[in-house]
């Protein structure tokens, strides 16, 4: 063997180690991020069954929660049964899935459109569902199961309404964002107009739902919504593949063989649809889709998404606040919309002041 | 590495009303560096994107092997050419590793999701870019040439023999304009890597360039090897600017220098 195969050889061979050691540097940078991510999750997903706990066990009458659980698998007495299985649990079951969909819908929104104020209640969707409701609850006398159809119906004309009014050859964040503020506070007065034309106690109970309520809630609004999520959430994460490479922008997306406009329609349309079941459930619960994506995010950084995160953030901040709302003042339950908007209005100020300073706007 | 062809064939090219391009024909010669110039507005960029698939020809086509590059699935486009936008933007707190990691999209579907042939690629984008010991750290706080470089991991981490470049030199300083250049051209020469940028550095480009492409309004005045093609008369017509064509004396190939009405040696011409 002459001497330069040898030194060539070395040469290969120390790229081949260089290589060698950069694939376990990649894989390692990974794991580690992977594994947090999980840790994350499971540890939000803990929180979430100790507050589902505290949730059933708590209330006019204080159940220790080995009663509470042996009440779910079937024991306890007749009290006990109805207060657990009637009243506490479809109620906790409802926090949980709206707060869910609301998470899951503005993590998909904020991710997609490239903007933290691209949520559901802050671009029109929920103001939709708002007017046709409360429309057909104050005009047409509607209620129950057809009332939760109209919300749904509203936020997603609403949504088709807003695309199409932001098109223009393509998708701007920045623009949809714009037109959805402007359409939403169009929505918003036809709300006021028809609160304004009824009678005070039916303008009441609407704007008891308007706040976004859970009291009173029962089976008859858990097993749509969970029908409902078990159609929506499957078809997200199908549609969630297009989200990495679209995140990059449109340019570097279509480069990478995305289908851009597809892609976006097909996540904006399951995030539009989560956000209005969640809405037809629980009326527009205030800012929840848009903290429970950032929060996530923080928890998780540099994971771009973070799409099971956000759903369980918005969880456990529904269920928290409902607790509050049922709990913290003595003789009055609030609605959850008011405790989760004392939550999101602070972070909505902090984010225009930044946005402002750093002159990127939003 | 197998050679691919791009070409462009009577393509016209605009948005929406307005047109840009109206009408031009122009094959990439493979293996090679190619470097499109112009002044501003001239159609580089749009010429560029068309090649990419990223904006639709009004009539004409943009074929990749032969084949009409509309027409074919998006992915396997991906699979054989990359581009890099201009001033490309990652999303909020990104990590490095995680941004090159997207570069892998294209081989990637519904249910195969991450392999070790994904991890392998990403270092050796990270390894090739001189970025590795930033794997970890947030896109966000780098530098403005480390960003550039890592925008140009993710393009390579897509493993396509044909890259396309909008500006990738812009808003750096210049010796990072050489890095990124110099780095460029070992893809080319070790990897056999086709490579189309649109550069704005006449100089730059003349000394980089395998073949020059010379456009103005929408038309191409002249193609070729720089030391062929530039000289005082194409750099006037294309430009409109006065100068002198000297050989650079580091790389024999031309220079320009431009000249304007003031700080001029001599007589006034």
């Amino acid at each position: 063997m002459s001497r330069e195969t040898v030194v060539a050889e070395d040469a290969a061979n120390a790229d081949q180690a260089r290589l060698a050691d950069a694939v376990r540097q990649v894989s390692a940078v990974r794991g580690r991020s992977l594994r947090r991510s999980v840790l994350v999750g499971a540890a939000l997903l803990a929180a979430v069954i100790v507050m589902f706990g505290v949730s059933l066990s708590f209330g006019d009458m204080v159940m220790p929660i080995g009663k509470v659980v042996a009440t779910l698998f079937g024991g306890g007495d007749g009290g006990s049964q109805f207060v657990v299985l009637e009243l506490r649990l479809p109620r906790a079951l409802l926090a949980i899935l709206v707060g869910a969909g609301f998470g899951l819908s503005g993590a998909v929104f904020q991710t997609v459109l490239r903007n933290p104020l691209a949520s559901p209640d802050l671009i029109g969707i929920s103001a939709g569902a708002s007017a046709v409701a409360v429309t057909a609850a104050l005009l047409f006398q509607v209620s129950g199961l057809a009332l939760s159809a109209s919300a749904l119906t509203g936020s997603l004309v609403a949504g088709a309404a807003i695309y199409l009014l932001a098109w223009r050859q393509g998708i701007v964040g920045q623009r949809l964002v714009l037109v959805g503020i402007g359409v939403g506070m169009g929505l918003s007065s036809i709300v006021w107009y028809v609160m304004a034309r009824s009678e005070v106690t039916d303008a009441q109970e609407a704007f008891r739902w308007l706040a976004g309520s859970l009291n009173g809630r029962s089976w008859g609004q858990v097993w749509p919504l969970l029908i409902a999520l078990g159609v929506l959430v499957p078809l997200t994460v199908l549609a969630a593949h297009a989200l990495r490479p679209l995140q990059l922008g449109d340019d570097a997306a279509a480069g990478l063989g995305a289908k851009v406009e597809g892609g976006r329609l097909a996540l904006l349309g399951c995030a539009t649809a989560l956000a209005g079941v969640a809405t037809a459930a629980a009326g527009p619960v205030g800012f929840v889709a848009f903290v429970a994506a950032p929060i996530a995010r923080r928890l998780v950084p540099g994971r771009g998404a973070a799409l099971p995160q956000a759903a369980l953030t918005g969880a456990l901040l529904v269920l928290v606040a409902d607790f509050a709302a049922q709990h913290a003042l003595p003789s009055v339950q609030l609605p959850v919309g008011v405790v989760t908007s004392i939550i999101g209005a602070p972070y909505l100020l902090l984010l225009l002041a930044r946005a402002n300073r750093v002159g990127s706007g939003g | 590495m197998a050679d691919h062809t791009l070409e462009a064939r009577d393509v016209r090219l605009g948005y929406g009303e307005r047109e840009i391009v109206p009408g031009l024909s122009v094959a990439v010669p493979p293996g090679r560096i190619t470097v499109i110039v112009g002044p501003n507005a001239c159609g580089k960029s749009t010429l560029l994107r068309a090649m990419a698939r990223l904006l639709t020809p009004s009539a004409g086509a943009v074929l990749l092997n032969g084949r009409s590059i509309q027409e074919m699935p998006t992915k396997d486009v991906a699979a054989v050419l990359g581009i890099l936008p201009q001033s490309p933007t990652a999303p909020e707190g990104i990590t490095v590793s995680d941004l090159v990691g997207r570069g892998r999209y294209p081989h990637q579907g519904w249910f195969r999701r991450w392999s070790a042939e994904d991890d392998e690629a990403v270092a050796r984008a990270l390894l090739s870019t001189d970025v590795l010991e930033l794997a970890d750290r947030s896109v966000d706080e780098l530098s403005g040439g480390q960003r550039q470089r890592v925008w140009i991991a993710m393009a390579l981490a897509q493993r396509t023999d044909i890259l396309l470049l909008d500006e990738p030199t812009t808003f750096l300083d210049a010796s990072h304009q050489l890095d990124v250049l110099d780095l460029l051209t070992d893809l080319n020469r070790d990897h056999g890597v086709t490579m189309v940028a649109v550069l704005h550095d006449l100089n730059l480009a003349c000394r980089y360039a395998d073949h020059m492409i010379a456009m103005k309004a929408g038309r191409i005045v002249a193609e070729g090897r720089p030391v062929d093609i530039v000289t005082e008369e194409l750099v006037g017509e294309v430009f409109g600017m006065r100068c002198s064509v000297i050989e650079d004396p580091a790389s024999a190939t031309p220079m320009v220098v431009p000249l304007g009405r003031h700080h001029v040696k001599g007589p006034p011409a």
